[in-house]
């Protein structure tokens, strides 16, 4: 006999049905859609009719003996006029019924530099560019995806995420667990809870975990991989490569939340000002911004600074590196270095910021900057020796304070070198950190050199250098502070 | 408390009191009886307020909680309801992503209950109350009634359907005339 339906479901509402009865219902919600509905759908009104005996007072409740009829209750088939009645009273719940079903898969948070996406909007399956910024969302499971330009993508559904390019960051709370982004190389399905999803506009994407699992699967690949936290891989054709995890490389939501002040505050501005000010210095010997046209020398990727649209060199592969040839005309009694970066992680012994090419004994003067493996910064020039009272583990000045935020932020990282009078000074986001004192102490000499790397497997930066200066003069505190103030993204 | 802390329960009573309607209702549609669905409540509302740190300011308190809701209600049968007759894991798991997709709908429903219940004459309507208050005895009321213990199901039955039908209805007509 066919399974009914609906004598199933009120044999399982008695607590009457039998073991053979709760298989066939069982099995019945399973394959049926419409099925299923219907259930949900009388179980509501059950619902529904308790949260409304609740409320029943006992002066309504009526003592006396009734019976209930045996007929159908023509009250409720009556159509014309309680279906009039009823369009009037739900007129009033139509409100936030149509605002309700017009909700998307996701909606705009916070956007930073974005102009084609506003605060509020809601999201479905349109694809989305983003030329420049940076954008929030939160889906209608209540996912927090972070999304930087530049980046393509669209919602297939509020669970599904499809990423031509960009580089994202998910935070995914446990309704939204299986939340999945695809990208052209692979999937990642989130089990929670935070991870995040590089699509670079060239070569495979990659998925770096956070906290919690992640099941990711190249395109092609015979087996999904489960991901843990500080894993990493890249989705190379058909397998899944392990990589190092840049956890720092990703925009979360704290950074998310001082970037839209710092924008709202008018920080760009500022920091245009400032850089137009720089260049009219005469001491400069280099302000690069990254913003010009002409391509760089050397192997990076090339991706969004500190600004919304602005760019940055970003180093992630071994051997990847920046040239430059500056600064070779003359000898250089004061030189400040400074530059915003941004670091993904610890790795290299050695993290190049500025490394000249001529480094060896026979030309004192040379300078190598760069961040050592405890986070600290190092300026050293080829043929200078400490001062005797200078206390410094290695032998050569370091800085005091470690460099490296626990999460990803940019820094600003500066230091003024003066050899006349022999001190080397240290800045960390515009604050003054340390002196060094030299007993032995050579003009600087520049000339041709990297940036992110220097020819060797242990000097690569892992991360994006954003308006590096080099400036012929030593900057004072209140110099250094300034400039830090100016070029800050945050609020 | 701490003032941080006070304003922090505060704003998870006011989110949960918002919501707590919708989330007994979804918890009632995976849950064999009233009762079942009243005591994973009262587990569901202390995983919530333990978890409330984890939730994030702006997202969607519903959806977080059915979520959780979810999770509570397969704990539960695991637990109490492996010597009862209930839903499979599958079926509930289906029947929770769908409803969580479908619950502007059904809170819609609910909400016309009210105006159908309008429709019910008086003593039918104090009946059915009677019948759903939280400590009712069936076996009582429909002595009361003047039936058999079988036949006031009947009747129930009989009487959800016929609401469903008006509600059912009722939305209808409001989406041709919206």
């Amino acid at each position: 006999m066919k399974p009914d339906l609906e004598s199933l479901i009120e044999a399982y509402l008695d607590g009457s049905i039998t073991a053979s009865q709760m298989q066939q219902l069982n099995a019945l919600l399973l394959i049926n859609a419409e099925a299923r509905r219907e259930f949900a759908e009388i179980l509501n009104v059950d619902s529904a009719l308790a949260a409304m005996a609740a409320d029943w007072t006992q002066e309504q409740a009526v003592p006396q003996i009734i019976r209930p009829v045996s007929r159908p209750a023509r009250w409720l088939t009556s159509p014309p006029w309680v279906a009039a009645a009823a369009s009037i009273a739900l007129f009033l719940l139509g409100g936030w019924w149509w605002q309700d079903s017009q909700r998307g898969f996701a909606r705009v948070e916070k956007a930073a530099g974005i102009t084609n996406l506003r605060e509020g909007a809601s999201l479905r399956s349109e694809s989305v560019q983003l030329a420049a910024g940076t954008v929030s969302l939160i889906s209608a499971r209540g996912a927090r995806i972070i999304i930087e330009a530049p980046a393509e993508f669209r919602f297939e559904s509020a669970q599904r995420l499809h990423m031509k390019r960009g580089r994202l960051s998910a935070d995914v709370p446990p309704a939204a667990k299986g939340f999945t982004v695809i990208t052209p190389s692979g999937d990642a399905v989130d089990l929670g809870t935070r991870f995040g999803v590089d699509v670079p506009s060239r070569g495979a994407a990659e998925v770096h975990v956070f906290q919690g699992e992640v099941i990711a699967k190249a395109n092609g690949a015979p087996a999904k991989q489960s991901l843990r936290t500080g894993d990493a891989v890249m989705f190379d054709t058909g397998a899944n490569t392990s990589r190092e995890l840049r956890s720092a490389a990703f925009i979360q939501a704290d950074e998310m939340r001082e970037l839209t002040a710092g924008l709202a505050a008018g920080q760009r501005v500022q920091s245009d000002a400032a850089l137009a000010e720089l260049k009219r210095d005469p001491a400069l010997i280099a302000l690069m911004d990254f913003e010009s046209d002409e391509s760089l020398p050397g192997v990076f990727r090339n991706v969004q600074g500190r600004w919304p649209g602005s760019h940055a060199p970003e180093f992630v592969n071994i051997g990847d590196h920046l040239k430059l040839d500056v600064g070779s005309e003359h000898d250089w009694p004061q030189l400040t270095l400074a530059a915003w970066v941004r670091i993904d992680r610890l790795g290299a012994p050695y993290q190049s910021l500025l490394h000249t090419d001529g480094w060896s004994k026979n030309n004192p003067g040379q300078v190598h900057w760069m961040i050592n493996r405890d986070t600290t910064m190092r300026l050293a020039l080829i043929g200078n020796t400490l001062a005797p009272e200078a206390n410094e583990r290695d032998g050569h000045p370091d800085s005091l304070i470690p460099v490296l935020p626990e999460q990803g932020r940019w820094v600003h990282l500066a230091t003024v070198y003066d050899s006349q009078a022999k001190t080397v000074r240290f800045y960390l986001n515009g604050q003054f950190d340390k002196e060094t004192r030299l007993a032995i102490a050579y003009p600087a000499r520049l000339g041709s050199a990297q940036i992110g790397n220097w020819d060797r497997q242990d000097r690569k930066l892992s991360g994006r250098v954003d308006e590096l200066l080099l400036l012929g003069r030593a900057m004072s505190d209140p110099e250094i502070r300034a400039l830090h103030a100016a070029g800050n993204p945050y609020r | 408390m701490s003032p941080a802390e006070t304003e922090r329960h505060h704003r998870f009573l006011r989110s949960f009191t918002a919501h707590e309607p919708a989330i007994r209702a979804h918890v009632r549609r995976l849950v064999p009886a009233r009762a079942d669905a009243d005591d994973v409540m009262q587990e569901i509302s202390v995983v919530l307020w333990e978890k409330f740190d984890s939730f994030r300011d702006g997202a969607d308190f519903r959806a977080w909680a059915f979520g959780v809701a979810r999770f509570e209600v397969l704990a539960w049968l695991r637990d109490r309801g492996r010597d009862r007759l209930v839903l499979d894991e599958e079926v509930i798991t289906k029947i929770a992503e769908e409803t969580t997709a479908e619950e502007p709908r059904l809170q819609r429903q609910r909400e016309a209950l009210e105006h159908c219940m309008k429709k019910v004459p008086a003593d039918q309507r104090d009946l059915l109350m009677q019948a759903y208050q939280p400590e009712s005895r069936i076996q009582e009321v429909a002595q009361g009634s003047g039936r058999t213990v079988a036949g006031f199901y009947q009747w129930l039955h009989r009487m959800r359907k016929l609401l469903l039908d008006c509600i059912r209805r009722a939305l209808t007509q409001e989406e041709v005339a919206s």
